[in-house]
């Protein structure tokens, strides 16, 4: 723990614009380092892992508040906490992200902690970015260049990596209408209740079209690779198929081979893959209750 | 004994380890404390007016409105701060230390190496191998090299990166089997012989024909993976030395005594210039309880620069000082005749002791020698070989040396009830061991709550209709335990009390307790406050309590082994009980009364046969006996009866009183992800009497919580070589990766207190503060079995661990097997 951070000096924009031109600025230098809510760079601080010594207070912009429903799809600010996310009466139609967000850390962290830093900090056991990838999600960035707008799917490139220029913020996240009648789930696998760093995330979207084929999946997964991914092959087993106990063996197969989970100090691979496989069982056994027995 | 030869006087060393100079008493004349008209457990004056009341802790407000001084609040003026260098290495020769680039940086005012304090020092004085720093090898990753004192902590960072440590790297030892099989890889030279620290056996009975004339017998093995205490507050200490040579230490410590000697000893002072201060303590578990490298390196620094120096361990560093549960390997063979009796047992044990001996020695007994009760066991025999290994020296936690060994005792015995189609609360009965006894080994069992504590639970827990009743997925276990309060030896040899208490009585009416015990959260201070209002009819407002500081208060050994509410309180009665008898005999001769009749209660001094005529106020009675006997104080001290078996090592688990536990988990398990969430424990605890039963329920709960977070989740490991890193690192020396449950994992627990008034105790009073962690691991391992039919005989239970369970074995049929034997509901 370090109790001396005097060395270390933090810009105060006046809004979103002066925020962009002192960071497009700070590249000549040293770049300016974006703090929201602290909940991860503090940690990296009192680590000694970060190395950066000035930072951007993000704080007084305004523009990265709030939360909007417009047309059926809703508009969350990068500087929006957890804890208003889950309390938030518009959050009622994305019933996941209500989830995910009552799961990261504890209260404390859900206080401080923002959507759009737990984009930003790319952590692949990330408890919110699963359930972004399965409602395909899009971020809102913006530089002195403009805005410009990234499907979530898009913006993450590698372990801890971003498709983002180094003057660039994260604005805001989209979340586009959920398809009536989707059946939706989250499940996160923790060693504990709280302040619990994830086994297995996953966020799961199903839709059952006419004839009751599931027209619309998604299974999105944290944890189990580099960045947060979707298991396509076994997306791709159930969609266009009538729920059944054979589709769902099909997936089960397929999802063996779309993830290959690492090995780590939280979790080891077999057990990952086995809780994943028994968290999407539990999925279609949910969404469906004549699935299985 | 004048020829300075080791006798079989408590605390006497095992044969052959005799400390030079060591003289001990005659035995007739060890000290016995006094004895009391109507015994120690009887109220003083009528009925308990302040014992067995949910008091307030004395402490307890500072606490919750932060004001509590810790020792990481204390600021001197022109204090330094310092940080340690710790090794990067599991195991290295020392080739050579260059810090004079870091003596060049500005604001760095003093480096110390090993060199400037070589002397070896350690808890237990048969195995004093540590240094304050290392001088010629590293033992772990983490081990202290050097210390740097500078302006601020991040100075000292910098500092700590330009000291050049020349390294020769050896083989690291990393587990129990490499420590045996590579003896010529010696982690610590003053092992007796390759990485053996301590090997002891011991039998009593006939095992060998015990086990054969069994009805059924079950072998098993065991592992125990150790885990940290993880207190609130990391260690931190500040020291001064000053202009006269006077050398005082502030430290987070549970044994200001022991602290005191060996900073004389390690600094080379005179004891008496030296002054050890315990501030209030944010816990402790058994993690502070020896002398650490950072109160010798701050004292040293300070000796060196002349200014007060501050060192506040980092957490990190807290897992590296350690001194945790042992890592125990464990293999068992009981026996048990058809209708429930133990008949023998053999033990097999070997432990992980780390790289340094710290308790060690006395931890090796121990995971023996506790086993003997509340089960009458015919025959027993254990083996225990504790090992050194490249690792954080393991120690005493909360329940030293008995957890383990409990865990794997209790399994078994469900295992052989599970055989004999038995019910275990029903064995447990039926094996009890007694009130008044001795156990095989030659402890002695006073008072013995044990069968009301399994009636307790078993009622409470609604066993009958649960046990083997529940659907596929739920179960219940049961589980018991015995643990000391205090043991009846120092640990270093000598007669003197264990505890003392001085009391002075002011004629404003308040009463001040000066002790050197320590309070570390579980409530001494306030225990000595009670007893002093107890005996002498005081508000608890009006009665400080002066601890821990050895320029005012006198010895006490300090917080561990659970003795300080039984040994401390004891002297606190004493004390106070003398001085009851002062101002009665003053009332009584003044009134023309019986001293009997003087009643000291609620603030007022009376006689009972006519309170109306004869009442005065407790402030006043203080200024009659004041005028008639002078100033008012006393002294009251403990020494323990002399104890334990007749044989070497016979006094080591020896106690004045034994308490008792037993508990029931239920949990409910996922038998598609191995996870198991334990609902409920049912803590039942024969504490003698609760002084306080907030503080003793608190202790309850809080045991059985740690016992739970053990066996489910705290997982203690050190990595394999990888690039980066080489063998040992701690796998996660962080409170986010060290995972102790949050309060949203924690089952209910239901404190159910059992009251035997023991002869000795302080109104009867034992320990609560360790004996109710034990039986929450194996109560919680045969709950599991009860709802899955597996059998978790290694730790943590955790979901990885419990699927692979499931998945080896035919679970579910010996679960219906099991079920089958009760035959149907009841």
């Amino acid at each position: 723990m370090k109790t001396a951070i005097s060395t270390l000096a933090v810009e105060c924009p006046k809004h979103l614009k002066h925020a962009l031109t002192l960071l497009h600025e700070s590249l000549a230098t040293e770049r300016l380092t974006p703090l929201a809510g602290g909940t991860d760079l503090f940690v990296y601080l009192n680590a000694g892992s970060h190395r950066g010594t000035r930072f951007l207070d993000l704080a007084p912009c305004a523009e990265l508040r709030g939360i909007k429903a417009i047309k059926g799809r809703l508009r969350i600010g990068a500087l929006e906490t957890f804890d208003r996310i889950a309390r938030h009466p518009k959050m009622a139609a994305w019933p996941l992200l209500v989830q995910a967000a009552r799961c990261v850390g504890a209260a404390q962290i859900q206080n401080r902690g923002t959507i759009g830093g737990n984009i930003a900090n790319a952590s692949p056991a990330g408890d919110s970015l699963p359930v972004l990838l399965a409602y395909d999600a899009l971020v809102h960035v913006a530089s002195v260049r403009g805005e410009r707008t990234i499907p979530f799917r898009e913006l993450q490139t590698g372990y801890r990596q971003l498709a983002l220029e180094a003057d660039e913020l994260i604005v805001a996240v989209e979340l586009p209408e959920v398809p009536a009648g989707a059946k939706q789930f989250f499940r996160k696998v923790g060693t504990r209740a709280a302040q619990s760093i994830s086994k297995v995330v996953f966020a799961g979207v199903l839709v059952p079209g006419r004839g009751g084929q599931w027209s619309h999946v998604r299974l999105a997964w944290g944890s189990m690779a580099p960045i947060t991914v979707r298991s396509l092959r076994a997306e791709a087993a159930l969609l266009a198929h009538k729920p059944s106990a054979q589709a769902a063996a099909w997936a089960d197969v397929a999802l063996g081979e779309d993830l290959v989970p690492i090995d780590d100090i939280r979790s080891d691979a077999e057990y990952r893959l086995s809780a994943a496989r028994h968290v999407l069982a539990q999925f279609l056994r949910s969404s469906h209750a004549g699935f299985r027995g | 004994m004048s020829d300075g030869k080791p006798t079989q006087a408590p605390g006497t060393p095992p044969a052959g380890m005799a400390i030079p100079g060591n003289r001990t008493m005659p035995k007739e004349d060890r000290l016995t404390p006094p004895v009391w008209e109507g015994g120690r457990a009887a109220p003083p004056n009528g009925d308990f007016r302040m014992i067995g009341k949910r008091n307030r802790k004395v402490e307890g407000l500072a606490k919750v409105t932060g004001r509590a001084v810790y020792a990481d609040d204390l600021v001197l003026p022109r204090m330094l701060h310092a940080k340690l260098l710790r090794s990067i290495h599991a195991h290295a020769r020392i080739v050579s230390i260059d810090a004079s680039a870091a003596l060049a940086l500005p604001g760095v005012h003093a480096v110390v190496t090993g060199a400037d304090m070589p002397t070896h020092f350690g808890i237990i004085p048969w195995t004093e191998d540590e240094q304050a720093l290392c001088t010629d090898k590293v033992r772990y990753v983490g081990d202290a090299i050097a210390a740097v004192a500078a302006d601020d902590e991040r100075t000292c960072e910098e500092a700590l990166k330009l000291v050049r440590v020349e390294y020769e790297p050896l083989p690291a030892v990393t587990d129990i089997e490499t420590a045996l099989a590579h003896p010529e890889w010696q982690v610590n030279e003053k092992a007796g012989e390759g990485n053996i620290s301590k090997h002891v056996r011991l039998e009593f009975g006939d095992v060998d024909g015990a086990l054969a004339a069994s009805d059924h017998v079950v072998e098993g093995d065991y592992w125990y993976e150790g885990s940290t205490h993880a207190p609130l507050e990391p260690h931190c200490c500040v020291a001064e030395f000053d202009s006269t040579g006077f050398l005082t230490v502030w430290s987070s410590t549970q044994v200001a005594h022991y602290l005191h000697r060996d900073l004389a000893k390690v600094l080379n002072l005179p004891t008496q210039r030296v002054r050890v201060i315990q501030p209030v303590v944010g816990g402790g578990f058994g993690g502070k309880s020896e002398p650490f490298s950072l109160e010798f390196a701050a004292a040293k620094l300070s000796m060196v620069t002349g200014r007060p120096v501050k060192i506040l361990y980092t957490r990190e560093e807290v897992f590296y000082a350690h001194r945790g549960r042992h890592p125990m390997r464990l293999r068992y063979r009981t026996g048990m005749t058809a209708d429930g009796a133990i008949t023998g047992t053999d033990a097999l044990v070997q432990l992980d002791g780390g790289a340094y001996s710290s308790f060690g020695l006395v931890t090796t007994y121990y995971s023996g020698q506790l086993l003997t009760a509340p089960y009458a066991l015919p025959a027993y025999r254990f083996d225990s070989t504790r090992v050194f290994t490249n690792k954080p020296a393991c120690g005493p936690k909360r329940g030293h040396g008995s957890v383990q060994p409990r865990f794997a005792f209790e399994c078994q015995l469900d295992k052989l009830c599970e055989k004999a189609g038995l019910d275990p609360i029903e064995v447990r009965r039926r094996n009890f061991i007694g009130e008044r006894t001795k156990t095989v080994n030659g402890m002695r069992v006073t008072s013995n709550g044990f069968l009301e504590c399994l009636d307790a639970v078993e009622r409470e827990s609604g066993w009958a209709a649960k046990f083997r009743r529940m659907p596929y997925g739920r179960g219940i276990g049961v589980a018991g335990s015995m643990y000391i309060s205090g043991t009846n030896y120092c640990i270093y040899p000598n007669e003197m009390p264990q505890s003392a208490v001085q009391l002075r009585l002011d004629r404003s009416g308040r009463a001040t307790v000066m002790s050197g015990c320590s309070d570390i959260g579980q409530g001494v201070e306030s225990v000595l406050a009670y007893i002093v209002c107890e005996e002498l009819g005081l508000d608890l407002r009006d009665v400080r309590v002066v601890a821990a500081d050895t320029d005012l208060t006198p010895v006490d050994l300090g917080a561990y082994s659970s003795r300080e509410t039984f040994m401390v309180g004891n002297a606190c009665l004493d004390a106070a009980r003398h001085l009851r008898l002062k101002i009665a005999q003053t009332l009584a001769e003044r009134w023309g009364v019986a001293a009997g009749e003087i009643v000291l209660a609620n603030g007022v001094a009376c006689a009972s046969s006519d309170p109306g005529r004869f009442a005065i106020s407790v402030k006043e009675a203080f200024q009659w006996a004041e005028a008639r006997h002078g100033t008012l104080g006393s002294v009251g001290w403990y020494q323990s009866p002399k104890l334990g078996g007749e044989y070497r090592g016979g006094t080591i688990g020896a106690s004045p009183a034994y308490s008792f536990t037993a508990h029931v988990a239920e949990v409910e398990c996922d038998p598609e992800t191995g996870f198991v969430a334990v609902k409920h424990i049912w803590v039942a605890h024969d504490c003698g009497r609760a002084l306080n039963p907030v503080t003793v329920e608190g202790q309850m709960e809080g045991s059985a919580y740690m016992g739970f977070g053990e066996a489910l989740l705290e997982t203690q490991r050190y990595k394999d070589a990888a690039p980066g890193h080489a063998f040992g690192l701690h796998h996660g020396p962080s409170l986010l990766d060290y995972r102790m449950p949050t309060s949203l994992d924690t089952p209910e627990l239901h404190a159910l207190i059992v009251e035997s008034v023991d002869p000795e105790g302080p109104y009867g009073a034992k320990e609560a503060g360790e004996g109710p962690l034990h039986p929450s691991i194996p109560a919680i391992a045969n709950a599991i079995h009860d709802a899955l039919g597996v059998r978790c005989d290694a730790l943590p239970f955790d979901p990885p661990s419990v699927m692979r369970l499931l998945r080896a074995g035919e679970a579910r049929a010996n679960w219906e097997r099991a079920r089958a034997q009760v035959g149907g509901p009841r």
